[in-house]
């Protein structure tokens, strides 16, 4: 298989007539390798290695918790999945406002939303949600006061739109 | 996690928190500034949307897509002989933008002929890309200012497109391409 791009170390010999490649796999990775992605790897490796996984899914399942609690709260909002161990994504629905408008007013709010149908467009037909959802997600670095303020947000977007 | 974004977050947080009455008298809310955005002409088209039917005696027709969120229209024209268009409807789902774009489109390209209707669109689409329109003319006047509550949508540069995809397919069922997108 010839590479589809030349660069740095890719080659063995190189002669006016022709040249000869470097055994795969470098013959495949022309040029300058990912040397800060690899550090930043490392650091991120670091990181959540130093807090612990036990910790980070400790955090993360009081989140979905609580996550799970308040967007309960909110009046017209549909949720979806309800699996046991479910991670801290939630995608939902909202009676009044289509997901594209929803995701506008959140961004207003300093709140980061995908809207959409999530590359999964034939799930959402099969749910009746050709509009689409729209999905929150929390990790580590999520505190419980930002999902208080999305369950708010939620709130007073639905008030908006009626 | 940028300087920028938690003091974004600390802003936001406030009138969330705060919401309510201002000193003013007037009702503040944490949406107050998407008004520019979703004028009640928008939220009243969004909602009901004017011509949404098919048109089964339509003379070209035309769907239009945006697949990167969803947004479907199809587009019926019924053009006099003339080719003065004296019917447009649509129907389809999309967010309030789009809705209330092809609904106030189809009313406003009612009488009009192709090739005024593609002017109108042409400046339409420069109003939603850049608030204004300097070259539109008087004779675009009174239906550009029927379109003016769209203009916010050039603040939002994800949302023109969902703007101006009703025009995108006028185009299409014009020259007959049966579909468009706005991507």
């Amino acid at each position: 298989m010839p590479p589809f791009l030349g660069g740095g170390d890719m080659i063995s010999v190189v002669t006016f007539e022709k040249s000869e490649w470097a055994p795969v796999p470098a013959k495949f990775e022309a040029g300058t390798p990912a040397i800060i992605e690899a550090v930043g790897l490392h650091a991120a490796i670091d990181y959540v290695t130093a807090i612990g996984m036990g910790a980070i899914e400790a955090h993360e399942r009081a989140l979905v918790d609580h996550a799970t609690a308040r967007l309960a709260q909110v009046p017209g909002l549909t949720l979806l999945g309800a699996a046991q161990d479910r991670g801290g994504v939630f995608a939902f629905g909202l009676d009044a406002a289509h997901p594209h408008d929803l995701a506008t007013l959140l961004d207003r709010a300093g709140i980061a939303v995908r809207a959409g149908r999530h590359c999964a467009e034939p799930l959402h037909a099969r749910f009746g949600l050709e509009n689409g959802t729209t999905r929150a997600s929390f990790g580590l670095y999520t505190t419980k006061d930002e999902i208080d303020l999305l369950a708010q947000a939620l709130a007073e977007a639905r008030e908006f739109f009626k | 996690m940028s300087a920028g974004s938690d003091r974004r977050r600390a802003e936001a947080a406030q009138p969330a928190s705060t919401g309510g009455v201002n000193p003013s008298g007037q009702t503040t809310g944490l949406f107050d500034d998407l008004r520019d955005l979703y004028q009640e002409v928008i939220l009243d088209h969004g909602r009901k949307p004017r011509n949404f039917r098919r048109l089964d005696d339509a003379t070209a027709t035309a769907r239009g897509d945006n697949p990167m969120c969803g947004d479907r229209i199809e587009l019926f024209v019924k053009q006099a002989p003339d080719g003065t268009i004296a019917e447009a409807a649509f129907q389809g789902r999309g967010c309030a933008i789009s809705t209330a774009s092809a609904s106030l489109m189809t009313e406003t390209v009612t009488g009009k002929t192709a090739e005024q209707a593609r002017a109108l669109g042409a400046a339409f689409r420069e109003l939603a890309m850049t608030g204004t329109c300097p070259d539109c003319g008087a004779a675009l006047a009174d239906d550009m200012e029927r379109l003016a509550p769209l203009s916010g949508v050039h603040e939002f540069p994800s949302r023109v497109k969902c703007a101006t995809l009703a025009w995108h397919t006028l185009n299409a069922a014009l020259d007959g391409a049966q579909e468009a997108s706005s991507e």
